[in-house]
């Protein structure tokens, strides 16, 4: 179905108690909201933090949660919810939705900063000696460099002869 | 020792929120435990700010509670966070800032190819620990799978294959099985102290369709006979229903005899293959 398969967790905690005047505060035990925090595809103030959250999160939501479970003191917090295409189409030509998500801009608190690192840095494979991947690496090596033309030729291809 | 209440709170009433929520408590993160049996007679919020130099083992009984490296990630001094420039002042006063840094991976596995990690919590061992571990095992679990959703985005960002995907469903699978432990020793107490089979009421009705199903009830501020939505909701079958009833049930019947019909012959046909005067034993 074109619903978004929840899982039972999810289901049971759909049902929040009824509000009304005078109720204690809802409090969940165990929550099971998920944040994604994401590089912002836009340039960013340096105090802000972008996140992905289930749709059926609030901005006071997402302050305590942070507040609470990761001890980030924030200042303000802004949502919307970004709508993805339901045009591309599969091998049947049915109709395929991309499923939905909010975003959720979370300024902090204290003039703390934020910079989303560099979490796939390159880094130099050092090999043991007599391994396989060793002899691997040295025969593609050995491999481009047999492909590379004559360097003596300055460039110029093997269409101009001699 | 404090007392710590592991309470999150969540949906103020938007229309009715008036004031912001003011309850002071801290989730227990295993540095905190050993720090309070060190500081008994510091307050709260010093127990932020100060931190143990040597780092010790937790003595409570149970293991690491995530799976996985846990106690590196809990290291006060060698977090990346602090030795970047933009926190490195002269006069640092502000609180422990582990918070965002709590969504990324231990700088060392950054650019790796693959991620040791260890198995998923089955049930058998989640049922043994106590109610204030499963808890807090919770919170691991939920920050681990953060991280992890977080690294997938950003592999997918940057167009590269995240390092061990499995350990997403791990995570998934232990919190799971969590879930499960934890609702059974909800459903028994329920069953001790109330003999409430679930802790939602509800009743057996019958729809439109003359399909009998379970009706789970909703909380209403206003009676059904004033709920003009409700009314329209009709659980009775309508008179012209009911031959239509009469025949899937015979259906049902008719192929749960020819489901037992069926067995039975097989076995006649299998004890006139092999009979039993022929059994080896």
């Amino acid at each position: 179905s074109l619903n978004k398969q929840r899982t039972i967790l999810n289901q049971q905690r759909d049902q929040y108690p009824l509000y009304q005047l005078g109720n204690p505060q809802l409090r969940i035990f165990r929550p099971t909201f998920n944040l994604t925090l994401v590089r912002p595809g836009k340039e960013q103030p340096p105090d802000t933090v972008q996140y992905r959250i289930p749709m059926e999160m609030t901005k006071f939501d997402v302050r305590n949660y942070l507040e609470k479970i990761y001890s980030v003191p924030v200042a303000a917090v802004r949502t919307r919810i970004q709508y993805c295409t339901n045009k591309k189409r599969n091998h049947s030509n049915q109709r395929v939705k991309r499923p939905d998500y909010k975003v959720a801009y979370v300024q902090l608190a204290q003039q703390q900063t934020f910079q989303f690192p560099d979490i796939f840095p390159e880094k130099d494979k050092k090999y043991e000696a007599g391994s396989v991947e060793e002899m691997q690496e040295k025969f593609m090596e050995d491999e481009h460099q047999r492909q590379k033309s004559d360097p003596r030729r300055g460039g110029v291809t093997e269409w101009f002869g001699l | 020792m404090c007392c710590c209440c592991w309470e999150y709170i969540v949906l103020s009433d938007r229309w009715r929120c008036t004031l912001p929520f003011i309850v002071s408590f801290d989730i227990v993160k295993m540095a905190a435990a050993v720090t309070s049996r060190l500081t008994a007679a510091v307050c709260r919020q010093f127990q932020r700010v100060v931190t143990v130099s040597s780092y010790t083992q937790p003595q409570c009984a149970t293991q690491a509670f995530s799976k996985f490296h846990s106690c590196q990630r809990r290291q006060t001094y060698d977090s990346w966070w602090f030795r970047s420039s933009m926190n490195n002042r002269a006069l640092h006063t502000s609180c422990v800032r582990r918070g965002l840094e709590e969504f990324f991976d231990l700088p060392e596995n950054w650019g790796e190819q693959t991620v040791k990690s260890g198995a998923p919590w089955t049930g058998k061992q989640l049922r043994v620990k106590s109610n204030e571990d499963l808890h807090k095992l919770w919170y691991v679990l939920l920050k681990e799978k953060n991280m992890l959703l977080t690294l997938e985005q950003e592999a997918k960002r940057q167009r590269l294959p995240m390092p061990s995907p499995e350990r997403l469903k791990k995570v998934e699978r232990s919190i799971k099985r969590l879930d499960t432990v934890v609702t059974e020793r909800e459903d028994s107490l329920r069953l001790l102290q109330t003999g409430q089979e679930r802790g939602r009421p509800g009743e057996w009705r019958r729809n439109v369709f003359g399909k009998t199903f379970w009706y789970r009830f909703k909380e209403h501020p206003i009676p059904w006979y004033l709920n003009s939505r409700y009314k329209r909701r009709r659980f009775f079958e309508p008179s012209h229903v009911a031959p239509y009833t009469r025949l899937s049930l015979e259906k049902y019947l008719r192929s749960k005899i020819r489901k037992e019909k069926r067995e039975k012959r097989n076995q006649k046909m299998l004890a006139a293959m092999f009979p039993k005067k022929t059994a080896l034993v």
